[in-house]
This record gives structure tokens, sequence and C-alpha cells, in this order.
């Protein structure tokens, strides 16, 4: 059995500066194995340990993503290799064309029995690469999945499910999204990223994979900085907790809602 | 007139959906018990595409199937909401259409040929305003159940994946919490020590009659929370009248899905939390004695 992992390389949001114009200057935000990747991995190497699968990471993105740092930090998180495709035309892909060309990818590798992804990702946050690349596939996706067991051709996938939980039966190939919390991935030790340093990573050029072009054409046509809504930004000091506690309830009643 | 096509898998909450794609000729795609498609019809569509009964098919299995009708009569856009099932429904039509897809969409517009919505970027850091010529796919708060009309059902024969059932579904074991309704809501975060301390902003939740959040590590982190009382950008997005956040430095993550209440208080021990920027009053202080004493104001007010 072959599990494959998509994981993207990508920045913190958190740590981009915006100009009032909604420019986005991501120069000091770092990139990282995006945050919810790594349950995805964890899940992998669990099922991979249980199967005597192979487990391959898959990654699309600029040249970042083909950086020493980058296959490292992927690598070290349990990943037996890495297959990447960087470019820089492929910077700032949205989830569409993202998917169709991990559905290249997962193609050109072959033998795939499974595909795991990770929630959403930490900048487009869009929870729809999983899903789109499952119907590139024309392969079944879940999403939410708790935990994953079995081999090829019979697998069980326990998920999330309106509140509840559900288990189901794969008998093919299939896409699956992990829940945020379906485990804790733990933080690669100096070990991991040692033997990291040792496993194979294949850089797979653009031109070497079928790739299926958008239908459509995007336009931006403006940007602008985050709707906030002009605040009060009133600062209460509260060294005397009862003074400020009366200050609190009486501008909360002023401003009528409680 | 431009075609819009509607995916709906298993709920028939889409109000919002057909809200926005009003001046089209809209059809919904309907995968559920007929129940569902019943409603869908009654919501201001003018047809519905009922995949049949689906009877223990988990919904996703018909994805190919959706993909394929709606591929084959080339809607200029087609919405779905944000829920599990509809996004795999959503991600399958955008596959077959090679359609870029769009969430976080605060506006969508039909014009001249082309499709253009406004939405959030980057987690909400930013906003842009895209034109599209050609299929797209957006993805948008479902809201409830229309009330409109009449629309024929017609049934197509089901052809659902074979290589996936479901062995066993478990309810809930609690009852799911809806934050997006709440008046006032009382939320934490990693200020506070100890779970134990929790009692604190219960109480203060209690004195304000409020429902309780967090902030996404007491819920994906620690555990003290379960997932749906957390308010984040990958959470619930809420719209109180009146939003407390007690140790919650205003992680932007966090922020942006109480950004829509009414009056925001922020207690937090660190004069410089970003949070400060974005509320109406900043208490500077140890939540330790403001929070007990907020609340102690607040019953002796009542």
């Amino acid at each position: 059995m072959r599990i494959a992992v998509a994981y993207k390389w990508a920045p913190n949001p958190q740590d981009a500066l915006v100009g009032s114009d909604g420019s986005v200057d991501w120069r000091h935000a770092k990139a990282g194995v995006s945050e919810y990747d790594p349950v995805a991995i964890a899940l992998g190497r669990s099922l991979a340990d249980a199967s005597g699968a192979e487990l391959v990471g898959l990654s699309v993105g600029g040249p970042d993503v083909a950086s020493p740092m980058a296959k490292k930090s992927a690598l070290a998180r349990g990943l037996d290799r890495a297959v990447v495709v960087a470019d820089a035309s492929l910077q700032g892909l949205g989830a569409t064309e993202t998917a169709l060309l991990l559905a290249a990818l997962v193609e050109k590798i072959g033998d795939v029995d499974v595909v795991l992804t990770g929630d959403s990702s930490i900048d487009e946050g869009s929870r729809m690469v999983p899903t789109v690349l499952a119907g590139a596939l024309g392969w079944p996706a879940l999403t939410d999945v708790r935990s994953v067991s079995g081999t090829a051709g019979d697998l069980s996938v326990e998920r999330n499910h309106r509140g509840g939980s559900q288990v189901l039966r794969l008998t093919g190939p299939a896409v699956l999204a992990a829940a945020v919390d379906a485990v804790v991935p733990g933080v690669p030790g100096v070990r991991d990223i040692l033997a990291a340093g040792k496993k194979p990573v294949e850089e797979v050029a653009l031109t070497a994979l079928v790739r299926r072009e958008l239908g459509s054409s995007v336009e931006r046509v403006r940007i602008a900085g985050p709707e906030v809504r002009d605040r009060k930004r009133r600062m209460i000091e509260g060294s005397d907790a009862a003074v400020a506690a009366h200050e609190i309830v009486a501008a909360l009643r002023a401003d009528g809602v409680i | 007139m431009s075609a819009t096509y509607i995916l709906v898998a298993g709920d028939a909450r889409i109000g919002n959906l057909v809200a926005t794609a009003v001046g089209t000729s809209i059809t919904a795609v309907v995968v559920g018990d007929r129940g569902v498609a019943e409603a869908v019809a009654a919501s201001g569509v003018e047809k519905v595409v009922w995949l049949g009964d689906p009877g223990a098919t988990p919904l996703e299995a018909f994805a190919g199937q959706v993909a394929a009708l709606t591929a084959a009569a080339r809607p200029d856009l087609v919405l779905a909401p944000s829920r599990p099932a509809d996004l795999v429904l959503a991600g399958a039509v955008a596959a077959r259409l090679s359609a870029p897809v769009y969430t976080m969409a605060s506006a969508v517009r039909v014009a001249d040929g082309a499709v253009e919505i406004d939405r959030s970027v980057f987690g909400g850091i930013a906003r842009e305003t895209l034109r599209i010529h050609g299929p797209v796919v957006v993805i948008g708060d479902g809201g409830e159940v229309g009330t409109d009309g009449g629309a024929p059902i017609e049934e197509v024969t089901g052809a659902p994946a074979t290589t996936i059932s479901v062995i066993e579904t478990l309810p809930p074991e609690h009852a799911p919490v809806d934050l997006s309704k709440a008046r006032r809501i009382v939320s934490t975060g990693r200020g506070l020590k100890d779970q134990g301390d929790l009692s604190i902003t219960a109480r203060l939740g209690e004195a304000l009659d409020a429902e309780l959040a967090c902030s996404r590590p007491l819920a994906e982190g620690v555990g003290w929370f379960r997932r749906d009382r957390y308010v984040g950008v990958t959470g619930q997005k809420v719209t109180p009248d009146l939003y407390v956040a007690v140790g919650i430095s205003g992680q932007l993550q966090h922020v942006v899905g109480a950004r829509g209440a009414r009056v925001i208080v922020v207690i937090n021990s660190d004069e410089k939390c970003p949070y400060f920027g974005e509320a109406d009053y900043c208490v500077v202080g140890d939540l330790y004695e403001l929070v007990p004493a907020l609340t102690a104001a607040l019953t002796e007010a009542n």
C-alpha cells in the first residue's frame, strides 16, 4: 500500500504586514509546514506503520517548497520520502489549481491508495483542496476524519459527523482530510531532523506533469484592508477591580447591551 | 439569463444562497431524502434536480454524479453552503469544470457575463474583489430554509460511488451549541492558568446570561472546551450584542471570528495586547480580580 500526504509550505498570515490599501507584505512571515498538515502526516504514519505501507509527502508551490528547510521540516514529521513540484509560477496558487496539480502528481507517482490532507491551510484556509483533489481523481472524499485503520481496499475510517461520529468502510482509493484534532502531532526531535536529511526528495518539473488548466479567467479588480468596525477603544484601568467593574457595567448599560 | 446551480447535501438551509443568486435562473441539485428536496423546492429556486433517496449511502458518495450533471449544464455560477458534505459536492464540481473555488465571500454579483466576488483573504487580514469570466464555485453561509414558491422536482436515478459505505453512526454526546445566535458571549483564552479557574468565567457568563466560548488553544490544545464553543476563523463566527474576551491576546485567527459583535470588552493584563486595538472597552488588569468584581457588580445591578 502507498499512502500519500499532501502538505503545504506556507507562511502564517498573522505575521504578514497589511497596508491600509490591502497590500500584503509576506517578507516577515516565516513559512512552515502548514499548521494542520502535521496532523495528516501523523495519521498517515500510524496507518503506514500498522499496514507496512510507504508514506509519501506531496507538495506543490513556489521555489521555497524545494528548499532544504522545507524538505527537512516535512520529512522530520515522519514521511518516508517526498515528491515536490516547485516553480515560481506556482506561488500563491488557488485551491482548484493546487488540487488539480496534486491530482496530476498523485497520478504520476502511481499506485497511491489513500491521500491524506490537513483540514485546511494556514494561509488560504479554504478547506477545498482535498475535495477538489478527490473530484479530479474521481475518488470519494471524506472530511473531518478522526482515525483510519486497515489496509488498501479495506479501510475503516472514523469521522466527525453532525456533532457525533460515523464509521465508514472504504473498499477503493479515497482522499481523507484529517480533523484538526484527530491526533496531537509530536514535535520532531533532533534525531528526526537528522534522519530527515537522509530521506529522498524527488523534484518533479512542472513540465513533466499532465496539467489541467483553469477553465476560467480570474482578474483581481480591487484590494482593500480588512473590514474593521470603528471601536471605541476606551481604556479602563483595572488596578482597583471594583471601580473598574462599575465603570464597565455603566458603559454596557449606556450601550444598551445589558 | 445567467444560470446558477446550488448544491445541497442533506440540509435544506440555503436561503442566503438563493438570495445571492436572485436574478439568475436557479437550479438546485439535491442529495438527501425527499423531505430535503421538497424544502429546497419551496425556497425560491426554479427547479430541483433530486438524486433520489440515498438510503444508507453517505451523501459524499454522490459527488461524482452531482459533478457530471452540473458540469453538463455549464452554469455560470455554482453555490454551495459551507457544510462538510456540501463542500465535497462543490469540490467535485470545481474539479469537473476546472473552475476556481472561493470561500469567505461577502458578496457575489452576476453581471455582463462575469461573476464578481468580494471576499476576505488570508484568514481576514485583507479583502479583494475578483472578476471571473467562466464558471466559478462560491462557498457561502447557507442561512435558513427559504420560503418561496414550489419548484418542480425532477428525480434522476442516483448512481453513488460503491466503494464507500456507512458501518455505524453515533449521535452527538451533547446537543451541539450554535453560538451564531447568542446575544451575549463570554469567551476565555490562555490567560486563564488552570481548568478549575473556568468557574470564574462561568459565573460571569451566568450573571450576563451569556453563552460561554473560548479561543482555539482552549478547545484544540488543552481541550477545556468542546470544539463547537471555539470562536475563530476556522471555528464559530459570532455576532452577539456583547462579546467579553477574558485573557485572549487577540491573535487575528480569533479576532476575525467575533468581529461582528456590537460591543467588545477585552480584559487583559497586558496593556499592549493586540485585541485592545479592536475593542470598545479595554480593561487592563488581573482577570482573577476583574472577572469576579464584574460578576459581583452585575449581580448587584440586577
